[in-house]
């Protein structure tokens, strides 16, 4: 065993904080002050995405040859922890945590020559398309179909909750090819390289914080062509399932949740406590912060035993337990925030939360985002599976140990 | 013991239910907020003809005798609906005030208005983060003739900006943290210095922090001295009210979420089937079991004049931790359209966090409870 981040780590750490004190715009900034869900402000977040391709860092997790940094993992943790710090945008997951790692490792060198480098650049932005409104928790019974004809597949159907559809020029998608058999054997997956192909319609749904994020996407008779399939036909179910590895493994969560632990105590030391004094000396809330703070000190080293290849990430459930265990923390941190701001989290703020709108919140940062993040975060236990499904899938191994 | 309403009580809810079925259903809601309208005036005209704004007064001014505990079904009925009519801010807070004013002239003439619905009011009170109760109050009114001059800026108020006359609670003598040193003042909303920001809230409803910047107050004006524990008593009539609300909102949820998931079907089979989703919504049941018991039993206790400050915090307490807990469970159990603004379910989760977040939040009831014992 050796935990130590040696000196050249520190070395790393410098040059990382150099080029993060300068080089995100004003707007970009802000942008990341004002993300209240796992995805940041669109535009302000892909110019940031673009400034980190330049540099050479937008995808510190893929490999060297495709783009990558070539970071070790320790790197990589660094680099993420100091972006939190200055509370900059997190690069949207859709491309380069879901569709470029699946690509990299399913994907034929043709698809990977025509999409990996607008992954990476930041040109393309993905959405993902697999709920429909009558497959959710139950994906496999989805019902947009696609039938061959020719060169192309002709689409039929609608998918909902499809995340930032409004804003992509790409998606990938499950697509219903066969009705026979098990239903999980009839889905393919398709990459489409637009999102405006004639009969194709995108309307956004207003979500609980008041602004549009999930859309739904109608598909009437769309012709797309059959080259953007991924694997065999009636076999995207086992791409989808490598896809949702990377959804649910995900990257390291834990530096953005110390970081909302420190920004809670340091707005704590502001806020008065009804006992006197400030809320930040206040015995219950210490109690009940250091509790918060102990579990994600947990997930913080089970994501670092997870990186260093532990055998316990190679756990059946370690998607699941992981998934689970980081969506109730962020509900749980998301809570506290709101337990702060407490009457200041009543306002709704709808402008103020735009970037560039250049209306002042009523309270400060943290009350202006405690409750739209407190009401984002309600999706992490729904979303990329239920936390119901996920615990089943856990019960499911540690039951399996037992037969 | 008896814990019903009263025929009287049950006849004025179910007019006000009658009214709001026919008027004020969620799409109606929705579009009277995107009209930018404040509140409904039809409804709170309706209100006043009913008897709703009358019913918590005393008779000699106006009043039908009631008192804001009476009003409690009556609430409970507005927060299924989740109405943003300022029930009781303007009734149990603003006019409370006026009423513990006694025989102040300026007082009397606004109650009668008040209940008659030719006027609103708004109270001042709250300052921002972690004030939890009335003696936390720091906002200045110096003394000057008199009269006082008000310094500060109130936060939170609902109905400010179309208020016709403000209640302003304030700090004459002490520091924050004292209890005596409050005075309740009569603030003419255009008086020179006061301003507003206004805004809606999460919920729904509108308030404005107001700012008061050397607003003369004359001594005709100050309503009452001392007023600690009036302020508490208002805060209490207030809470019950809210609470009211909340446990309708509460009600609503269950209803709504427990028909969702015998209608909603994944894997071939409605989502109640499923054990995770069915012991939530045994989960949701007996805590608006609890919800209700408490609020009804507080009621009563209200109505005798026993209500302590210890029933008080137990109700804000429990209402408020329950109702979250309804509510959050009531989105999960939702899925995906759980997360629209187009469904009515996020709406009663905001209406009962707001709850939770004013007047002291449950730690703090939590804490008043364990150390009163
Ligand atoms: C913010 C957000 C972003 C999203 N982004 C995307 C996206 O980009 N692309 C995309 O394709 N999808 C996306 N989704 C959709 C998401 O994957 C689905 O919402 C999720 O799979 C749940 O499906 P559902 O909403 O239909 O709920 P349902 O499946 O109807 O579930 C309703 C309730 O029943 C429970 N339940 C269902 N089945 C079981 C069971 N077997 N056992 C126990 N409980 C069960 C659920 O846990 C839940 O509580 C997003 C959703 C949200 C909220």
């Amino acid at each position: 065993m050796n935990i130590e981040f040696g000196p050249e780590l520190e070395s790393f750490r410098r040059e990382v904080a150099e080029f993060l004190d300068v080089a995100p715009t004003p707007a970009i900034r802000e942008a990341g002050k004002k993300t209240t869900s796992v995805f940041a402000p669109f535009e302000q977040v892909m110019a940031w995405h673009r400034i980190l391709h330049a540099k050479g860092w937008a995808a510190p997790a893929w490999p060297k040859e495709y783009g990558g940094t070539g970071w070790s993992v320790e790197q990589r943790y660094i680099f993420a922890e100091e972006c939190r710090k200055r509370e900059l945008p997190p690069l949207l997951p859709n491309g380069l945590q879901m569709v470029g790692p699946m690509l990299i490792e399913l994907g034929s060198e043709e698809q990977k020559r025509k999409h990996l480098p607008g992954i990476l650049s930041g040109e393309d932005y993905w959405t993902q398309g697999y709920s429909e409104p009558n497959a959710g928790s139950d994906l496999a019974s989805l019902q947009c179909s696609a039938v061959a004809d020719g060169d192309d597949y002709i689409i039929n159907g609608s998918k909902i909750w499809t995340t930032l559809a409004h804003h992509s020029n790409r998606m990938f998608m499950l697509v219903r090819t066969s009705k026979t058999g098990k239903k999980q054997e009839g889905i393919t997956f398709l990459l489409l390289d637009r999102t405006d192909y004639p009969g194709m319609e995108i309307r956004p749904i207003i979500g609980l914080d008041g602004f549009p994020e999930q859309c739904e996407v109608f598909f009437d008779n769309v012709r797309v062509p059959q080259s953007g399939r991924v694997g065999a036909e009636n076999d995207g179910w086992s791409v989808a399932k490598h896809l949702l590895k990377h959804e649910r493994g995900g990257s390291a969560a834990s530096p953005a949740m110390l970081h909302a632990i420190a920004r809670i105590r340091e707005t704590a030391r502001q806020t008065p406590s009804p006992f006197g004094g400030v809320l930040a000396d206040d015995a219950v809330f210490q109690r009940d912060l250091g509790e918060l703070e102990a579990d994600v000190m947990s997930c913080r080293h089970f994501e670092q035993l997870a990186i260093s290849g532990h055998p316990l990430a190679r756990d059946a459930a370690y998607p699941s337990v992981n998934k689970t265990m980081n969506s109730e923390l962020s509900q749980r941190i998301s809570i506290m925030m709101t337990r702060v701001s407490g009457i200041e989290t009543v306002p709704q703020q709808l402008e103020a939360l735009v970037v560039g709108s250049n209306v002042a919140p009523l309270g400060d940062d943290f009350d202006l985002i405690a409750m739209p993040y407190y009401l984002n975060t309600r999706a992490t236990s729904i979303y990329a599976g239920s936390n119901e499904v996920q615990r089943d899938l856990i019960a499911r191994t540690v039951l399996a140990a037992n037969r | 013991m008896d814990f019903n309403f009263t025929e009287e009580q049950v006849m004025l809810r179910d007019g006000v239910a009658r009214y709001l079925d026919r008027n004020y259903d969620f799409d109606a809601r929705q579009g009277l907020l995107r009209s930018g309208a404040a509140w409904s005036k039809e409804t709170w005209s309706q209100f006043a003809e009913l008897g709703v704004l009358a019913l918590p007064f005393p008779e000699e001014v106006g009043g039908l005798g009631g008192s804001a505990a009476t009003l409690v079904p009556v609430a409970e009925t507005c927060g299924e609906h989740l109405t943003v009519e300022p029930l009781a801010f303007a009734l149990a807070l603003a006019g409370g005030a006026l009423v513990a004013a006694g025989d102040n002239a300026g007082a009397r003439a606004r109650l009668a208005d008040l209940a008659s619905g030719a006027s609103v009011g708004a109270f001042a009170y709250d300052e921002g983060r972690g004030l939890a109760a009335p003696a936390q109050i720091a906002m200045a009114a110096t003394a000057s003739g008199d009269g006082f001059t008000l310094n500060g800026e109130k936060r939170l108020v609902f109905g400010a900006a179309q208020a016709d006359f403000l209640v302003v609670a304030a700090r004459a003598a002490g520091k924050a943290g004292d209890a005596a040193g409050l005075v309740l003042l009569l603030v003419d909303p255009k008086a020179d210095g006061v301003t507003f920001t206004p805004f809606r809230t999460q919920d729904g409803r509108s308030a404005a922090h107001v700012r008061f910047d050397n607003v003369k107050v004359a001594g005709a004006d100050v309503l009452v001295r001392d007023a600690h524990d009036v302020i508490v008593r208002l805060v209490a009539d207030a809470i019950l009210l809210l609470a009211a609300e909340a446990v309708g909102a509460m009600s609503a949820l269950m209803r709504i979420t427990g028909a969702y998931a015998t209608t909603r079907k994944q894997f071939g089979v409605a989502i109640g089937t499923f054990q995770a989703v069915a012991h939530r919504l045994a989960d949701m049941k007996i805590a608006l079991a609890r919800a209700h018991a408490t609020l009804t039993y507080s009621t009563a206790l209200a109505e005798a004049g026993r209500l302590t400050a210890r029933d008080v915090s137990v109700l804000k307490a429990q209402v408020g931790k329950l109702g979250r807990a309804i509510a959050e469970a009531a989105v999960q159990t939702h899925g995906g359209v759980g997360m629209t603004d187009e469904l009515s379910v996020g709406h009663y989760m905001k209406r009962v966090l707001a709850f939770e977040s004013m007047f002291g939040a449950a730690d703090y009831h939590f804490r008043m409870i364990g150390q009163a014992a």
